[in-house]
Order: C-alpha cells, then structure tokens, then sequence
C-alpha cells in the first residue's frame, strides 16, 4: 500500500518510537490537565457515561 | 478526516505521539499527550509545540504556520490509535483559550458526519451540562468516547 492510500485510513498504523518512553509517567501539559480536571469536577457528566467521581 | 495527516510515531503505551508539522515558519515539532484525569476512565488530550531550544513543551505558543486543519487531522487520527488501544476511554479536550477551543470545534464540525460514524461526540456547555454535540453551538470542551460496535 502507499503513502498516499495509508493517509486516507482511519484506522491509523502507528509506528513506535522507544525514545518517546521517556515521557512515561510525566505530565507534559501541567496546566492545560489542571484546567481540564477542574471542568470535569464540577460538570454534570453525560448520563450514559456516568461514574462515580473519585 | 477530510484532510491529509501528518506521520506521526508514538510511545508503546500510544500516550505520547510525535510528528511535525511543515509550513510557513518552517518546521515546528508537536506533541500529543492523553492524560489520566481524576475521573477513572477519563483521559485529557493535549497537543502543543516542543520548544526544542528550551527543549520543553511550550503550550502557549501561537504557531501559526498554515496548518492548523492538518495538524487537527493528525491529532484526530492520535484518537483513533489511542482508541484503538484503549476502547473504552473517555477523552476530554478544551483549548487553552476561548480562540483554540473554538478552534477545536470547527475541526469537530467539519468533520462530524465521519467522527459520528466511529465515536459519540459531546459538547460541555458554559452551564457546566453535557449534550450531544450540535454544530454550530458554542462549547468549552468536548468528550469524546468509541462507539460499540
């Protein structure tokens, strides 16, 4: 298959790369996960989606 | 996505995925994290430039290089392969600022009729409530979970 045909896939191959390892475990985005969590503690979650907040 | 994407590499855990994106300023290195969030289950999704000068994450940073609906598209495959590996993750995303989130939803919108086929879409409204995403309504973030198939 080419390049060109592979780009239109939705379902993407992904290719690894063992040098990105070295971000397991760390928060890249500090302050964009802090402003996330705090919308999502005080949203009212979607019904069908609804857990049990921690 | 109606766009072409970016080639993109990823860590084994499909958290962090790598690409570049070429344009007018030249070439700028992005990354795309998925985060745990407080909620069990629920994962926020993050993209920015890597300064690689500073050589960290610079999320402010406005790039415009000329092409923002390919690095959407590439970002949006990104949830696709995360997906893929974890089905029945709830991902969050809002922008860093009223500009990106808006952003965000022009590349939900114009791509909608495709995302719909795949995942559930919902829009969070300033009243802090969830619906079904409507194009056209203004959000302040968006979750987006696999379909069961």
């Amino acid at each position: 298959m080419k390049i060109d045909e592979l780009n239109k896939k939705k379902i993407p191959l992904v290719k690894i790369n063992k040098d990105l390892n070295k971000y397991k475990g760390k928060v890249l985005f500090k302050k964009k996960l802090q402003k996330a969590n705090e919308l999502l503690d005080r949203a009212k979650l979607p019904h069908e989606l609804n857990v049990e907040k921690r | 996505m109606k766009y072409h994407k970016y080639e993109y590499t990823a860590d084994e855990e499909l958290h962090f995925y790598e690409f570049t994106s070429i344009g007018i300023k030249g070439e700028i290195k992005k990354v795309v994290e998925y985060s745990k969030m407080n909620i069990e289950g629920y994962y926020n999704l993050a993209f920015g430039d890597f300064d690689e000068e500073r050589n960290e994450i610079n999320d402010k940073i406005v790039t415009n290089n000329g092409d923002s609906l390919r690095v959407l598209a590439t970002v949006a495959s990104t949830v696709y392969a995360f997906t893929g590996k974890y089905s029945n993750a709830k991902i969050f995303a809002t922008g860093s600022t009223e500009v990106r989130t808006r952003l965000y939803r022009m590349g939900i919108t114009n791509n909608l009729v495709e995302i719909q086929e795949d995942f559930e879409v919902y829009g969070m409204k300033s009243d802090d409530t969830f619906e079904e995403f409507i194009a056209g309504e203004d959000y302040i973030g968006f979750l987006i979970t696999r379909k069961k198939k």
